[in-house]
């Protein structure tokens, strides 16, 4: 490709505004020595410009208030699941607090009546963990409980 | 770069802050999102969707970053998306009824010009418009974005997830596809 092909190949770039100052400076001078560059760029300036004054087509007020509203629906709709969540862990935590200070008490009453039934009973670890236990499936039961009132109320909505 | 308060607001949960954005990229986006679908109820259901998204998805967004190549980014993936949806076949299908709108500003007659100039760059603009509805998607998106959003090559690339060399080639092309689409048109040079 010739050096005047190469510049050629930029006029249009050139008249959108889309070189780099150095390729800017190279064109300019090139366009003042070759009449042909000079004619061809001048047919691209009247498309630019045409192209940058084009009517702007206006949305409609009902599709602004419509996005308006369906995005603040939205923006709600999420701060209420970021509530719901926070409100989760805090009860995680609390019935995680709470398994801990009932196991104590657990403990102490369980040990008590346990050591006269069977010395065993009264073994830390085995009870722990049928206490634990114990405490996720009450918790996997709520949980179900709580998915199926939810599909309830999502089938009523 | 200056971060944008209203964008800061938004992260927050601000409702007002919502609104002035919608406010303040109304026109851009629909004008963007007409031209690559080229269809107004299609282009009306994008805005939506696009604003949805945004306001899904502004907490992960930096907001010491660019905001409007964000925005747009977002608007053209849900384009490209229905476009693969609803015609499968191919993107660039050509439409022949025409979307043009006029605004009010367009139609205050200019001091310097005579109606008749001003009735004819009218018809000049729509002949460019028409013109350009008939370019493949990613030329009409690279031509809305330089010249309609004044959107730098650098941005451009950002949006369209592209190196800054594909911008220019795409934006060289559909400036010759378009001149000679116009040529065809208008054999006398009767757009120029």
């Amino acid at each position: 490709m010739s050096e005047h092909d190469k510049f050629r190949e930029l006029l249009a770039l050139a008249a959108a505004d889309a070189l780099t100052s150095a390729e800017e400076k190279q064109v300019a001078e090139h366009v003042r020595s070759c009449i042909a560059c000079s004619d061809e760029l001048g047919a691209w300036r009247p498309l630019a410009s045409e192209l940058r004054r084009l009517p702007t087509p206006q949305p409609s007020s009902w599709l602004l208030q419509s996005t308006l509203a369906r995005a603040e629906a939205k923006l709600t709709e999420q701060a209420e699941h970021d509530w719901n969540r926070r409100v989760l862990i805090v009860v995680v935590a609390f019935a995680w607090l709470l398994m801990i200070a009932s196991w104590l008490v657990f403990r102490v009453v369980s040990g008590r009546f346990g050591s006269l039934l069977d010395p065993q009973f009264s073994h830390t670890w085995i009870s722990f963990a049928a206490f634990t236990a114990l405490g996720w499936l009450a918790g996997g039961v709520a949980a179900v409980m709580l998915a199926v009132r939810q599909r309830g109320e999502r089938r009523l909505a | 770069m200056a971060v944008d308060a209203d964008v800061v607001r938004l992260r927050r949960g601000d409702l007002n802050a919502l609104s002035e954005l919608i406010t303040r990229y109304q026109n851009r986006l629909y004008r963007y999102l007409l031209r690559m679908v080229r269809q107004p109820a299609e282009a009306e259901d994008l805005f939506q969707q696009t604003w949805l998204r945004v306001v899904e998805k502004i907490r992960s967004f930096d907001a010491s970053r660019n905001f409007d190549a964000w925005l747009f980014t977002l608007a053209r993936n849900l384009a490209i998306d229905h476009l693969r949806r609803i015609r499968p076949q191919s993107l660039d299908e050509p439409l022949a009824n025409s979307w043009q709108s006029e605004t009010v500003a367009d139609r205050i007659p200019c001091k310097d010009h005579t109606p008749l100039d001003h009735a004819l760059a009218a018809e000049r603009r729509t002949e460019i418009s028409e013109a350009m509805a008939g370019l493949p998607m990613m030329y009409r998106e690279v031509l809305t974005l330089r010249f309609e959003d004044e959107m730098k090559i650098e941005e451009i690339a950002q949006v369209t997830a592209v190196p800054v060399s594909t911008v220019k080639s795409r934006l060289r092309r559909s400036l010759e596809q378009l001149r000679y689409a116009l040529e065809a048109r208008y054999p006398g040079g009767t757009w120029q």
